[in-house]
């Protein structure tokens, strides 16, 4: 470490204590003061550590991105342990157990199946081991597994039976389903206004055209050539369109999450605006 | 036959799950429910294999002396702080002195254990192995004699810990938050490298999000014809290609998982 | 005398007060009134049946409204619904319906120590009463004859999505089948996928890492299976060329399968003594700090190449950027929609969505793998023509055809 590093982190030191000094002076009156001061001020050298990052990577950004991966790792095993091992697990297991960890035994004949995952949360952790460690891809199969036949029924549902049934729009007659009444029908309610017939028809036409096109470019075992090709590449603007919009449509949401913290600093640390 | 059973293993879950949608009897939606309880409880063993890898690995950085070594003292006080304030609770008026103490104690006992690792001279070793005996028999005391806290090992007490909470509340949420807030910069710099018509995709992507980022501004001219034209953007042809990828994503997830219940696709379990 | 008047003056006054009150009309009582006049007519040809195509503990009562709603007395404002488990009760309400509705669903729950549990294989009795605004003011129908409630074994409802299933099995089965006997099967070039090779050779040359990122997906997500295909091919490029391999990973199951997967690429290159399990770690499960630390080892170990390849969320933006500020090669594939916009923006390569999954045929090209893949187009092929086919049949009278598509819970 050169002499301005230690500068720098002098500097840091007195601008903490200060902080932490002035924030004490100012929460006298409440209770565990001292301490709700030190976490205010430590919150707010955590939010400047990390916008430092912008600049470039620097000592402070590590502390706070190292504290944070230990914090963070902690704070989902206890809470993984409390309310999944001690709260729903135990209880069904054993009484015996259940009544030291001061919770309600769940009784029902069912509660035998909730040793298998207990068998197979060992047999995972036999991974740590030379010998055994065949034994940690039985569990693996079991979620690889329950999840694959859940997603494959649940997505042909969700994104093929749905998805083309959705496409059943009208492209001919009135803006609703109705069998087409001929071209008699047709003219005599055509309606040239922006929220009439014939603008909705056009849409229908847009989005079904627009179906077509991108699901042609998604095509992986035919060339794209001739017509196919043709296609392929109006299915691809439409993709980038959209991918146009949907990043316009986040830029304000993202701005605004900059907003909070520049008002976490300037209001509840340093109190410039009320 | 080690590596055979694991596959199928999926079969026969995989199978089930598909049979279990189309059977809405009573037995198969408690297997269902059993199946999905049985997962949640595997993924808890399955953090305590994480804890270990990431307390294993900031372990061996410390002891080979690599860069930025220093720093992984502070992952796995971290650690320590949110199991110790996990598993403690106050029982007096407030937590006391003496807890702090206690914490302030143990970190230095973990501290000097890592560096009693890591050092190779005897005299290093011994005078680290000295801190560390002290440190942790100071905290033994001060755990044994303190009555304003103790440890909760059998009710979630500690879940409710002050220092717990105080931690997530200004220790986690300040640095997730401004880490969300990052992306406002990153936006930014993206948009102002990526916004180069460079040919035909570009220049739809470019002009599609000026449209749509400029729908709700009123001091440009033709603002009501921009924001039509970005409604118009937001409904017809951006609702075309969402179906269009949501019907190839939702193809490949169908064909990837039947490829993965068929034994087809092996590639997830190591060699096969 | 005096008090004689007074006793007088106080007689008129109660006389004068008693006739006032007879002569005021007398205003008549509602409830006074004939009861005829206000009772509602009863609901009829009331039936209950077992609800279908579910996991039983649930009975469907219909009814035809009663005369008086909307009609006649116009006073019904809502039907009671009734059940005992004998016909002499007692009788629980268990819901109601609005007026001008003739059905109601009374569904219980399936755990025997709940309030609402009903037992199936069960005589269940049932009763409907046509409420008026009085609640004191109803008619009750006659008690329906015994129904059971029982789960069926097969939900007619679903028979759409059963279809699609048999199709897509016997698709994928027929083009594996042939990819096996050895017919060659074109796939076109995917710019992302061709350029992992080229990549990998880029950090050999530069002696630096490479760098892969499952996302944040778990072991059950189908993406991060296709992402541990694409690993394990990275893997074994990386073993045969000696380069260094980097995954931090969000999700312990993730890590524990990414290290089998990675160890078995190093034994396939026939370099197993290079495979360093430290490769593969777990960072934390927290969405931001695994960010963070992610940022941090792509600042420090500056690798030459990022490969981004899984379920992404929010902090897609920040792990591209950062890593194109550290100058690496770039190539992600995720099927979040709403992130591939920012990795085509901040990344070199981007697999879109399906691209994705269609990734380890390319690379593996393994004739299973390229026939499964054929079968996905296959399919996308039928989605083409079953629209056409639909919309002309809905725009044209042929209604039946859409409702083919419908699938009924």
């Amino acid at each position: 470490m050169n002499r301005s590093t230690y500068i720098v982190a002098a500097v840091v030191v007195l601008l903490f204590a200060l902080s932490w000094v002035l924030h004490t002076l100012a929460m006298s009156g409440e209770a565990d003061g001292v301490t709700r001061a030190f976490m205010v001020t430590m919150a707010a050298f955590l939010t400047l550590a990390i916008y430092s990052f912008l600049y470039k990577d620097n000592a402070f950004y590590k502390l706070a991105e190292h504290l944070y991966v230990g914090v963070s790792a902690a704070y989902w095993m206890c809470q993984g342990f409390w309310s999944t091992i001690v709260g729903n697990l135990i209880p069904r297991l054993s009484e015996g157990a259940s009544n030291f960890f001061q919770q309600p035994y769940q009784a029902s004949s069912w509660n035998v199946a909730y040793w298998i995952p207990v068998i197979l949360g060992i047999m995972l952790l036999m991974r740590l081991t030379k010998n055994y460690g065949w034994m940690s891809r039985w569990p693996l199969a079991l979620i690889v597994g329950t999840t694959a036949g859940l997603n494959f029924v649940r997505y042909l549902r969700s994104d093929f039976i749905v998805q083309v049934s959705s496409t059943f729009v009208p492209l001919l007659g009135d803006k609703e389903l109705h069998p087409w009444l001929g071209f008699g029908a047709f003219v005599s309610n055509l309606d040239l206004s922006a929220t009439g017939q014939l603008a909705a028809l056009a849409t229908n036409w847009v989005v079904f055209l627009g179906v077509i096109c991108g699901i042609v470019y998604f095509f992986f075992s035919k060339e794209h050539t001739g017509v196919f090709g043709r296609a392929s590449r109006v299915g691809i603007w439409i993709l980038m369109i959209t991918f146009g919009a949907s990043f316009g449509y986040t830029v304000m949401g993202r701005i605004s999450l900059l907003v909070g913290r520049i008002t976490f600093l300037f209001r509840d640390w340093l109190g410039l605006i009320s | 036959m080690r590596r055979q059973i694991p596959f199928a293993l999926v079969f026969i879950f995989g199978i089930f799950m598909v049979f279990q949608y189309f059977v809405p009897h009573e037995t198969s939606e408690w297997a269902y429910e059993f199946l999905l309880d049985w997962i949640i409880v595997i993924g808890i063993f399955a953090l305590a294999l994480g804890i270990w890898s990431l307390f294993k690995v900031s372990v061996e950085k410390i002891k080979l002396g690599k860069e930025g070594a220093k720093y992984s003292y502070l992952t796995l006080v971290g650690l320590y702080l949110m199991v110790a304030f996990g598993f403690t609770q106050q029982t007096g008026g407030s937590l006391g002195f003496g807890y702090f103490v206690w914490i302030v104690l143990c970190s230095a006992c973990i501290v000097a254990l890592m560096r009693l690792r890591a050092v190779s001279d005897s005299g290093a070793k011994r005078m680290w192995g000295m801190v560390s005996l002290v440190t942790l028999v100071a905290a033994v005391l001060v755990a044994i004699f303190d009555d304003a806290w103790a440890f909760f090992l059998y009710t979630p007490e500690g879940l409710q810990n002050s220092m717990f909470r105080t931690f997530f509340d200004y220790v986690m949420m300040p640095i997730l938050a401004t880490m969300f807030s990052l992306l406002a910069f990153y936006i930014a710099s993206a948009a102002y490298r990526a916004f180069r018509a460079r040919n035909v995709l570009a220049s739809l992507l470019l002009i599609a999000a000026l449209l749509v980022m400029s729908r709700f501004n009123p001091f440009i001219p033709g603002a009501e014809y921009v924001a039509k034209a970005s409604n118009w953007l937001m409904n017809v042809p951006n609702l075309a290609a969402q179906r269009a990828i949501v019907i190839g994503i939702g193809l490949g997830i169908v064909a990837t998982a039947l490829k993965v219940i068929l034994g087809i696709e092996r590639g997830y379990m190591g060699k096969g | 005398m005096k008090h004689k008047l007074m006793i007088g003056v106080l007689f008129v006054l109660f006389g004068m007060s008693s006739l006032w009150a007879q002569t005021e009309p007398v205003e008549a009582d509602s409830a006074v009134v004939d009861s005829t006049e206000l009772y509602p007519a009863p609901v009829s040809h009331l039936r209950a049946t077992d609800k279908p195509n579910d996991h039983g503990h649930a009975i469907v009562v219909e009814w035809e409204t009663s005369a008086d709603d909307g009609g006649g007395k116009n006073n019904v404002v809502l039907y009671q619904v009734f059940r005992s488990m004998s016909f002499d009760g007692p009788f629980d309400s268990v819901g109601t319906a609005p007026a001008g509705e003739g059905r109601f669903e009374d569904i219980g729950s399936k755990d025997r120590s709940s309030s609402s549990f009903i037992p199936d294989d069960t005589d269940l009795f049932y009763q409907i009463d046509a409420v008026t605004a009085d609640p004191a003011i109803r008619t009750p129908s006659d008690i329906l004859d015994p129904v059971q409630s029982s789960g069926q074994w097969f939900n007619t409802g679903r028979v759409p999505v059963l279809v699609a299933v048999l199709i897509f099995g016997l698709l994928t089965g027929i083009f594996v089948t042939s990819a096996k006997r050895g017919r060659e099967l074109y796939v076109r070039p995917i710019g992302g996928i061709e350029a992992v090779d080229d990549a990998i050779g880029r950090a050999t040359e530069m002696g630096r890492p490479i760098l892969y990122v499952l996302g944040l997906g778990t072991a059950a997500d189908v993406a991060t299976i296709a992402s541990f295909t694409i690993l394990s091919r990275v893997a074994k490029r990386v073993a045969e060329y000696q380069t260094e391999l980097i995954v931090p990973t969000y999700d312990p199951i993730v890590m524990s399968v990414a290290q089998e997967v990675v160890k078995s690429s190093y034994f396939d290159a026939g370099r197993p003594e290079d495979y360093k399990e430290e490769c593969v770690f777990f960072v934390t499960q927290s969405q931001f700090a695994y960010v963070a630390a992610v940022n941090g080892i792509m600042l420090r170990e500056f690798p030459a190449t990022n490969v981004y390849m899984g379920k992404f969320y929010a902090e897609s933006l920040l792990l591209a950027e950062t890593g194109s500020l550290a100058g690496s090669i770039q190539i992600s594939g995720t099927d979040e929609i709403a992130q591939i916009p920012f990795f085509i923006v901040a990344c070199d390569y981007t697999l879109i969505g399906e691209e994705l999954y269609a990734a380890s045929a390319y690379l593996g090209r393994e004739p299973k793998l390229l026939g499964s893949l054929k079968a996905q187009d296959w399919a996308k092929a039928a989605v083409v023509v079953l629209a056409i086919v639909g919309l002309v049949a809905a725009n044209f009278g042929w209604l039946e055809f859409p409702t083919l598509f419908r699938v009924i819970d």
